[in-house]
């Protein structure tokens, strides 16, 4: 080991972000766009300069500067994205060619040569699998211009996907692996590797308190004049991983139990949607489909007032919901079900804590929930698990407000902010490991 | 003995392919195309570094020895020259100015170093016409002597060229085509002997009616192309062997290697070499620029005169020396043992030989000049020989590994003939939303939607991207 002076500050240390999603719609799948929109810019507040390479909006700049110019935007492969016009994925074998063909001398050329001439570190981070073939190239690219030992490299995994196609025998070599959980570093263990665990963060807007308005008029539209009515909030992609149908089994069993509800649904596009809806409809559940145009958090109101009745027992909200709205809606809900049977780190049920809200999660990747504290956790895929809480805590409301309290608390460790505090502590141990020289 | 020699030497470098295939993109333009499938960065590379260590030097000695009366004959594929266009202007001028100088002769070579003549024949000559008018565009010299790719020649190749209108062509006098004659007179395959039965032209070619597209050049020639066959084992000596230790003439000197053309049986030496064995495939360490240079004296010393194949070919066939020689079918090459087994000789390159095929036949289809260009591209001889070693051993596996790029051999032995294939099927691929039939039924249904949707706005155009969002 040699020895390190020095610490990463903004003044030399600039970071490089390599990601398929990015903060354009066109680039926005998953949970993954959320995390690397929001860490490349609490990054860049904080003074870092960012680049954040993503597969962008083929009609949109190719660069582009924000955050006085420490956020810079670079939409990669845009010529191959003009040939598929449906999102980051379409395409996908394409453009994984081109970026990892193109990205790692990109990195060289334009970024670490300038920064090491001004006697910067530069912290490469890549995301996914699909920038791991990247980060490899781009570590032997720069072993070969001998200045890999001037740059930090880290390799993050948010999910399971495709990860028979990554070489991690070279990977682990040329990178330090992370990842945003326990339970995904456990996982991890079977590709032979030891991640470290940085986890995932949210801006600091998830924290500003909800419009009270808003949330007695949502419980109103939801309650349709009943207050024993009960009213729920389940949000993700209709992926069995998300237990949809363990939700709404739930649901209605809790109706058959003589106890009203209301369930708002917002899914994606995905063919499990269609099982999930027919089995609440089977079930005997009313289900109520919602539409509107791109509306703001009153049109939405309006929107659910419009079509709100006491016979509809589901609500699927079909239409864009603005975040003002799905907050309102985590706050003014009994609880959200974020119960998935897989979670990388479960973003939703920390964005329900930083709303006030309670979260139902699962038992995976959501290290931060601590059952009756600052969640409600479930541990089996049984329906009755869900129906037990929630009744228990209609039982005690008392409960209810000490949970909601204790998850904002929650929430507030895991601003970005604090993050990029525990990253960069990381980096420094990670310099010494990567044998490089910070400034 | 032979009183007269000729030296030619052929300047080329292949249009690699990118390896491993890139996807080409659904609908792809024909830039997106070329990008995906052509190797640029690399083909630069190679090219800077050959330049480097062999054009540049070699160019500036023969500049000399011919300022010094050597003669030359010299022949550049397109390939090379679209590249030097690109990547070194000054090595171009460089090569222009030793093609401007008298005792030059440019020789019409091959445009794309393809085996387009085993798709296509009359594209064959078109294209074979259409690289004379481009040497003279680019050099300001009018070739009238030609060299095939990797000097094939058969009796086919020989009509296409006496078609296109050659006066000469260079071949290699490999034995098992040679038989007992020498390889050292020039010789002819047209038999211009009257028949005994009056044979009757078509009324295009006799002139009462003439065809739009005539293969057949305005002005025949009074004999067909006259054959210069390559003295393929004194070629080798230097072309070959000058740099292997364990060959028993090594080291090679000037005055034992003139000695052995001047002792040669014969009107005239041909010899013939890539222009890359000064500096590539010899190193500048190996004393070839040095033997070169004192070549000409030894020669002239021994009574040996230099000439260029124009050159030749006059002297010679003005004295009725010059000979009938039976060209075979299946063509030979200047390449390993003289057959086409050394580019068709194992199913990798037999594979490559159909997909040549497949993609050249779909090009046609489209009846887009470009993509056609791109299909003959595709076509180079280089993509066969670099795979001459899948299943082989010995020298001539070597020689095709050697010219393997290095870059490849991380894909291992079948990666690469895997992806080579792929390249392939994705410009199949890629060309097929060109075909006539698929643009047609594409417009039509443009202008059905346009006119739909104009009746149906879409409700939000977004909206499809943002069901997508996953909120984990």
């Amino acid at each position: 080991m040699i020895e390190q002076e020095g610490a990463i500050s903004p003044k030399n240390t600039l970071f490089v972000l390599l990601s398929f999603e990015g903060p354009d719609v066109y680039s926005t799948a998953g949970g993954l766009s959320t995390r690397v929109s929001e860490l490349s810019e609490a990054l860049a507040m904080q003074g870092y300069t960012t680049h954040l390479i993503f597969v962008g909006d083929p009609s949109k700049p190719s660069i582009e500067s924000r955050i006085d110019g420490h956020l810079i935007l670079e939409r990669w492969s845009q010529w191959v994205s003009k040939y598929y016009l449906n999102g980051v994925y379409d395409g996908e074998e394409q453009k994984l060619y081109d970026y990892n063909e193109s990205v790692p001398y990109h990195i060289y050329n334009e970024i670490v040569r300038p920064a090491l001439a001004e006697g910067k570190t530069v912290v490469i981070m890549g995301e996914d699998w699909h920038t791991a073939e990247a980060m490899i190239r781009t570590s032997d690219l720069l072993h070969w211009f001998s200045v890999r030992r001037k740059v930090l490299m880290l390799w993050n995994l948010n999910s399971l996907m495709s990860l028979h196609r990554i070489n991690w025998g070279r990977l682990n070599f040329v990178t330090t692996i992370c990842t945003v959980s326990k339970y995904m570093k456990h996982r991890m263990w079977s590709y032979g590797v030891n991640p470290l665990v940085i986890p995932n963060g949210i801006p600091k807007r998830h924290l500003t308190p909800v419009d009270a308005n808003a949330v007695t008029r949502l419980r109103e539209i939801a309650r349709q004049g009943d207050s024993r009515r009960l009213f729920y909030f389940k949000i993700g992609r209709f992926d069995p991983d998300k237990r949809w149908m363990m939700a709404i089994e739930a649901i209605a069993r809790l109706k058959y139990s003589g106890y009203p509800v209301t369930l708002f649904v917002r899914g994606g596009i995905e063919p499990h949607g269609t099982d999930v809806l027919s089995h609440a409809f089977n079930l005997g559940l009313k289900i109520q489909d919602v539409v509107a145009q791109r509306p703001n958090l009153e049109q939405s109101l309006d929107a659910m007032a419009h079509v709100a009745s006491p016979d509809i027992d589901i609500y699927n909200l079909r239409f864009f919901l603005p975040e003002e709205f799905v907050r309102t809606t985590y706050n003014a809900a009994d609880a959200t079900l974020a119960n998935s049977g897989h979670e990388p780190f479960g973003l939703v049920a920390l964005e329900v804590m930083a709303a006030e809200g309670i979260a139902v999660t699962g038992s995976t990747g959501e290290d931060y929930a601590i059952a009756l504290e600052n969640a409600i956790v479930t541990e089996t895929d049984d329906p009755d698990e869900i129906v037990g809480y929630l009744l228990y805590l209609r039982r005690h409301p008392e409960e209810q407000e000490r949970i909601r309290c204790a998850g904002r608390r929650t929430a507030e460790e895991f601003l970005w902010d604090q993050v990029i505090e525990n990253l960069v502590s990381k980096l420094e141990f990670l310099a010494r490991k990567q044998s490089i020289q910070l400034p | 003995m032979v009183s007269d020699l000729a030296i030619y030497t052929v300047v080329h470098q292949p249009r690699r392919l990118k390896l491993p295939a890139q996807p080409i993109p659904r609908g792809a333009s024909l830039a997106d195309m070329y990008h995906c499938i052509f190797d640029e960065r690399m083909n630069e590379r190679y090219f800077r570094k050959v330049a480097q260590y062999s054009y540049y030097p070699a160019a500036r000695m023969f500049l000399d020895l011919v300022r010094q009366g050597m003669r030359l004959s010299i022949g550049f594929s397109l390939s090379f020259l679209r590249q030097a266009e690109s990547w070194d202007p000054a090595l171009l001028d460089l090569f222009r100015e030793l093609v401007a100088e008298e005792n030059v002769e440019l020789i019409g070579v091959e445009p794309y170093h393809t085996f387009l003549f085993l798709l296509d024949l009359p594209t064959f000559i078109m294209r074979m016409r259409w690289m004379v008018d481009e040497l003279e565009k680019i050099f300001g010299k009018r070739p009238t002597v030609t060299d095939t790719t990797e000097m094939c020649m058969s009796a086919t190749l020989y009509d296409a060229l006496d078609t296109a209108g050659f006066s000469g062509a260079v071949m290699d006098g490999r034995e098992w085509v040679m038989q007992w004659r020498e390889r050292t007179h020039l010789y002819t395959y047209s038999d211009e002997r009257p028949f005994p039965v009056n044979i009757t032209a078509p009324r295009s070619i006799s002139g009462t009616r003439r065809s739009q597209q005539r293969l057949v050049s305005d002005s025949v020639r009074e004999n067909g192309p006259f054959l210069l066959t390559r003295h393929f084992e004194l070629s080798d000596d230097v072309g070959y062997r000058f740099s292997n230790r364990d060959w028993s003439s090594y080291p090679l000197y000037a005055d034992t290697y003139a000695d052995w053309i001047a002792n040669t049986w014969g009107d005239f030496v041909f010899l013939a070499w890539d222009f890359e064995t000064f500096g590539e495939h010899h190193r500048v360490d190996s004393g070839i620029f040095e033997f070169m240079r004192a070549l000409p004296a030894e020669l002239t010393k021994r009574g040996v005169t230099f000439q260029t194949p124009s050159a030749l070919i006059e002297r010679y066939s003005k004295t009725s020396c010059v000979y009938h020689l039976p060209l075979p079918i299946f063509p030979t090459t200047w390449a390993g043992s003289g057959g086409m087994e050394f580019f068709l000789g194992n199913s990798a390159q037999q594979t490559i030989l159909q997909l040549m095929g497949y993609v050249y036949g779909l090009a046609r289809l489209t009846e887009n000049p470009d993509l056609l260009d791109l299909a003959i591209w595709l076509a180079q001889s280089d993509n066969l020989h670099l795979i001459q070693w899948f299943g082989r051993s010995g020298s001539e596996a070597e020689v095709s590994s050697y010219f393997t790029p290095d870059e490849w051999w991380s894909l291992g032995p079948n990666g690469i003939i895997y992806e080579q294939q792929r390249v392939y099927i994705n410009t199949l691929h890629a060309m097929e939303p060109y075909l006539p039939t698929r643009l047609i039924r594409q417009a039509r249904r443009k202008s059905t939607n346009r006119a739909s949707r104009r009746k149906n706005a879409p409700d939000d155009p977004e909206a499809e991207y943002l069901t997508r969002r996953e909120w984990q």
